[in-house]
């Protein structure tokens, strides 16, 4: 896989607020990349750098191959953003809204309608399009905005916090669309989120704090570094833990137990054979590896 | 071209459907019906029929054309410069709401987003204007008509320039503005302030010899004349031609402001044509370069 986004030591200074420094790294063509963060880490302001919202103090971008300070036009076209709020027009028909944005790449007529209707099946708006969009549930208005980034058939798709506030069901619907459009038309997801579930399904995680680059990698790498594995262990008695010697909490009906990682989980139950009648090993989870990162806790929007 | 007309096809929807920006735009022509409903009517009334030289007494469809044609030419004066500034509202509630951000991620230009909104803006404005005009014609003909032909072109024709003349003055300070306190803090100033200092609510003639002075040097005031005059030449011909003295009717277009004088040296009508034409060209000239000029938010 080639690198879509390359970005080396970019830096970005409001006064003297340094909101992203020197910060380098690569997005493949058609991943899922995730870039986490706590608010105010320099998430925003790299995206808005990226779009062409904003310039950059030093450093140097390519976006499949462009460089957005002077191919921007280029780069906008291959883009699709979906922003933390909705930003369409909420007097405006869902229909009208589609028909405006869709304009603005030249897509107007038979071919904007044809588009919208693939996007209509895809994403049920159907009954959506005569609507007012001021007038739409949480859920239904972010399918819309959803359906505005993909209008152009984007190579790269910014996703920031889209899921944040979602029911279930318009969060699994949205991320099944996702999966599909990455699958069939190998486009590159860009996310920033606050669900580190999400993040866990990323092919590749950043994790910025203060504007700075805290730690990278896949899930598995970040976890394997920064959290350790555990032990469910069912139908035995405290007392038989305890005589593990290792650190454990107790759950319902079982116990969990903490060790460093798989290699010394193997070892311990290859050593009480006796004991592990019934057990599952476990990674730690993305959350694990934010806090250790960070010292915080994302969860749903708010850092603890 | 399919960019361009597909956003002023939006803008132009927002607005009618903003129920919000489109109400308040029609505050100052209703705070002027009020005004002239309830007592400045009567005080033009009694003021003119005061002033007349005895023993002559003119009909009461003449003074009541004579009070109607300045009504609707404040409201019109007026009209097409606070509809202007409201209608353009749009381009700083994009900024304030963020849908500025979804515009700007396409391959659009800056440039065609700020074609859009003038030209927007332009369409918004003249068809609430017109229709505006169209409905104080049918007032002027229930209360007593004296225009010609040439009086109602001339005085659309004045609707369309102060229009671009508000189209583009609000371009120009709405680029500045960002936010939702701005546009209600402008929008009350512009509603309040506009009707005073173009000469809508009173004549330009009953103010101090300073503020007079001032107020010459203000362009929109040279259109509020023009709209004045073809909306009352008419009627005041008519009152000539009923025996009013040639003296009266000069003194009477002093009080209306039909006659403007800059420095003590009278504005001749072609010359506001000039004015109000320079001017929305220079205005326009200048949103140009804004907009060239403006570069990416720092």
């Amino acid at each position: 896989m080639q690198d879509i986004i390359r970005i080396d030591h970019l830096s970005k200074s409001f006064g003297d607020v340094k909101a992203v420094r020197d910060l380098s790294f690569r997005v493949k063509e058609g991943e899922l990349f995730a870039f986490l963060g706590v608010n105010g880490a320099g998430k925003s302001t790299t995206i808005n750098i990226l779009c062409g919202q904003l310039s950059k103090d030093s450093g140097s971008i390519r976006i499949d191959g462009a460089d957005p300070d002077r191919n921007a036009d280029q780069i906008k076209r291959g883009l699709g953003v979906v922003f933390q709020t909705s930003v369409l027009d909420s007097a405006l028909s869902v229909r009208d809204n589609l028909e405006s944005r869709a304009a603005l790449y030249e897509i107007t007529g038979a071919e904007f309608r044809s588009r919208v209707a693939e996007l209509s099946e895809l994403l049920e708006l159907d009954e959506l399009l005569g609507r007012a969009v001021g007038k739409l549930s949480g859920g239904q208005r972010r399918r819309v905005d959803i359906a505005r980034a993909l209008l152009h058939r984007p190579k790269i798709l910014i996703l920031d916090e889209p899921t944040t506030g979602l029911d279930p069901q318009t969060r699994k619907l949205l991320w099944n669309v996702i999966a599909r459009l990455r699958k069939e038309e190998n486009m590159t997801v860009f996310l920033t989120t606050h669900y580190m579930e999400e993040a866990a399904d990323a092919d590749y995680v950043v994790i910025i704090d203060s504007g700075k680059i805290s730690a990278e990698g896949t899930p598995l790498e970040l976890k394997n570094a920064y959290s350790g594995d555990f032990i469910t262990i069912y139908g035995i008695d405290e007392d038989t833990v305890k005589s593990l010697g290792t650190d454990y909490e107790r759950l319902r009906d079982a116990y969990r137990l903490s060790v460093p990682d798989t290699r010394a989980a193997t070892e311990l139950i290859v050593k009480h054979p006796e004991i592990f009648c019934d057990y599952e090993i476990m990674k730690g989870k993305m959350d694990d590896v934010f806090l250790a990162v960070t010292g915080r806790k994302l969860t749903g929007g708010d850092e603890q | 071209m399919k960019v361009v007309s597909a956003l002023i096809k939006r803008n132009v929807k927002l607005f009618f459907k903003d129920k919000g920006m489109f109400f308040t735009s029609l505050i100052t022509p209703a705070i002027l019906l009020v005004l002239y409903a309830t007592f400045l009517g009567n005080v033009y009334r009694d003021s003119f029929t005061a002033n007349l030289p005895e023993g002559l007494n003119l009909s009461e469809k003449l003074i009541d054309g004579l009070v109607g044609s300045q009504l609707i030419s404040s409201i019109l004066a007026v009209s097409c410069v606070t509809v202007a500034f409201c209608s353009n509202f749009l381009m700083v509630q994009d900024k304030a709401n963020g849908t500025v951000k979804d515009l700007r991620i396409s391959p659009v230009k800056p440039s065609l987003l700020s074609l859009s909104y003038y030209i927007s803006t332009l369409i918004s404005t003249l068809v609430i204007c017109f229709t505006a005009a169209a409905l104080c014609l049918v007032y002027t003909a229930s209360v007593g008509w004296y225009l010609s032909v040439s009086d109602v072109f001339l005085l659309l024709a004045d609707v369309l320039l102060l229009v671009l003349f508000g189209t583009a003055l609000s371009s120009i300070i709405n680029t500045f503005l960002s936010s939702q306190g701005q546009i209600s803090a402008v929008g009350t100033i512009v509603s309040a302030g506009y009707g005073f200092i173009c000469g809508a609510y009173m004549p330009i003639s009953s103010f101090g010899d300073g503020l007079q002075k001032v107020i010459a040097f203000l362009p929109g005031t040279y259109g509020t004349s023009l709209v004045r005059n073809h909306s009352m030449q008419g009627v005041l011909g008519a009152m000539q031609e009923q025996g009013v003295p040639s003296e009266v009717i000069h003194e009477l277009k002093d009080v209306l402001d039909c006659n403007l004088y800059f420095f003590g040296t009278k504005v001749a009508v072609p010359v506001m044509y000039v004015i109000l034409g320079v001017t929305v060209a220079a205005l326009i000239g200048i949103y140009v370069m804004l907009n060239i000029l403006k570069k990416k938010d720092r």
